[in-house]
């Protein structure tokens, strides 16, 4: 297969960037889309004129780690349904296509090089309240702490989250409620989490303003991206979580 | 007041909410319109009877317009801020929708056509022949002012279409089941406020051509 490249070429954070267009030829049909970019690096290296290779995130290759950030044809991680882009196949594009490479657009994940961001602000809202740091004792007996069934399956629904930034990529206000409703949902959900439910929900709102992403608008568009299907419900969640610790919280 | 992005949502919910509320009772209130000058000269009447009470309203609905205007104007402006760079290639993940889209838009039409409408009916001049109702069928008979009122319905039904079922889930109202059918309540709502407000400027020009 054959394809031609879009790609977002930027040098460094305060850098201007722009596209590149490049053909990568030879292409199998079973590579998956970072395979396809790895040749077409592979190519530009032993090329030795001075180009740089293009830079882009990595590291499981298998839709675990949430790493892999880059927006193809308008789609954060591409065209697949519950995937990320380390799970895109070339047999999902047509021979001789056109793809345009972007990076994850949000003013809170700004861009370091080509479509490598940086996706701390993500880590900082984590910082901020998303754990359990009561004292839960030694590892309990497996039925000491009855669970409803219900509970169990919404806590590991949200726990599923991989903070890849899709949802903040695919949003037209960059918002990060999806990513902040899932930890906050998920936590909720069990008892360990619940002893500190309105520190957690408060600090957390707030350092996600903080980080300047943009305010939910309701439409949906995240959890259609979203690598592990995780339902804007979480966000209706967290919205109430929020309420009842500003009216009830103290 | 600096409020959090979850208030200053919840405080456009409440507020969207609010004057769902007030249009539900302003429609079927104007559809006394049809049915003859004096029932609905009569409902006038006995609105303005309860004095007091209807400040306490027409306050409470100032309030809630200018509550929701603030905050949708910030919401937008933090929105934009948020997302500087554009794509180059633009699509949507197949969710969003023109009317989710074009909200400020909508709004913007709204927020032009409020301060008009009211300047026309509540402080026009009804002192005519008729009353309230040959104030409002006067102005009506005039084709542009009739367009102009269509127009701003089909934005009132553009904002409810998505704006109904967005406050549901802003105030999380949690179950997942009921999210589509509120969303489509809200759409069906939404859409048949803004036909019901629209067919009264409509009528009301056939009646003008036909005398
Ligand atoms: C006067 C001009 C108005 C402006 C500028 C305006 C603007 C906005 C904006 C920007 C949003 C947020 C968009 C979103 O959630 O996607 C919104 C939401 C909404 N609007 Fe308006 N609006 C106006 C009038 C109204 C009126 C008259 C009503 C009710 C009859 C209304 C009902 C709603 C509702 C229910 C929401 C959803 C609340 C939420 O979850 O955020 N709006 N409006
Ligand atoms: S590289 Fe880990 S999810 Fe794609």
């Amino acid at each position: 297969m054959k394809f031609t490249l879009k790609l977002w070429r930027q040098k460094g954070r305060t850098e201007p960037g722009a596209f590149e267009t490049r053909v990568v030829e030879g292409v199998s049909e079973d590579m998956s889309f970072l395979e396809m970019l790895d040749k077409m690096n592979n190519e530009i290296e032993a090329a030795k004129d001075g180009v740089e290779p293009f830079a882009f995130d990595s590291d499981c290759r298998e839709g675990i780690c949430g790493t892999c950030s880059m927006v193809i044809g308008g789609r954060p991680h591409g065209p697949g349904e519950l995937s990320t882009t380390c799970q895109i196949y070339m047999r999902e594009f047509k021979d001789g296509e056109t793809i345009t490479v972007e990076p994850f657009r949000a003013a809170a994940f700004p861009v370091l090089r080509d479509s490598v961001v940086d996706r701390s602000a993500f880590d900082r809202i984590i910082g901020a309240g998303g754990y359990v740091s009561t004292n839960t004792g030694g590892a309990p007996d497996a039925n000491a702490l009855p669970i409803s069934k219900a509970d169990a399956e919404l806590a590991m629904d949200a726990a599923q989250c991989i903070g890849c930034g899709a949802c903040v990529a695919v949003c037209k206000n960059a918002s990060a409620m999806l990513f902040t409703s899932a930890k906050v949902s998920h936590l909720v959900s069990l008892p360990q989490g619940k002893v500190e439910r309105t520190p957690r929900v408060l600090a957390m709102v707030k350092q996600m303003d903080q980080e300047g992403f943009g305010n939910c608008t309701n439409e949906g568009e995240c959890e259609a991206v979203c690598p592990k299907g995780i339902s804007i419900s979480h966000i209706a969640r967290m919205n109430r979580e929020y309420v009842r610790a500003k009216l009830f919280g103290a | 007041m600096t409020m959090t992005s979850i208030l200053k949502k919840v405080a456009m919910a409440l507020s969207g909410l609010a004057m769902l509320g007030f249009l539900v009772m302003h429609l079927a209130g104007n559809f006394l319109l049809l049915k003859s000058a004096k029932a609905f000269n009569d409902y006038s009447a006995m609105l303005h009877s309860t004095g007091v009470l209807l400040y306490v309203a027409e306050a409470g609905l100032v309030l809630f317009f200018l509550v929701h205007v603030v905050s949708g104007v910030r919401v937008s402006r933090e929105n934009r801020k948020a997302r500087q760079t554009q794509y180059a290639v633009k699509a949507t993940a197949g969710q969003a929708t023109l009317f989710s889209r074009t909200m400020a838009l909508s709004g913007l039409i709204i927020l032009v056509f409020v301060p008009v409408h009211i300047a026309m009916f509540k402080f026009g001049n009804a002192g005519g022949g008729g009353g309230l109702w040959g104030l409002v069928m006067r102005e009506f008979s005039q084709p542009l002012t009739a367009a102009w009122y269509v127009l701003a319905m089909l934005a009132v039904g553009m904002h409810l279409s998505h704006g109904v079922g967005s406050a549901f889930q802003t105030l999380g109202i949690l179950k997942p089941t009921w999210r589509k059918p509120l969303r489509q309540a809200g759409v069906l709502l939404g859409w048949a406020l803004a036909l019901g407000f629209a067919s009264i400027p409509v009528w009301a020009l056939m009646q003008a051509q036909k005398v």
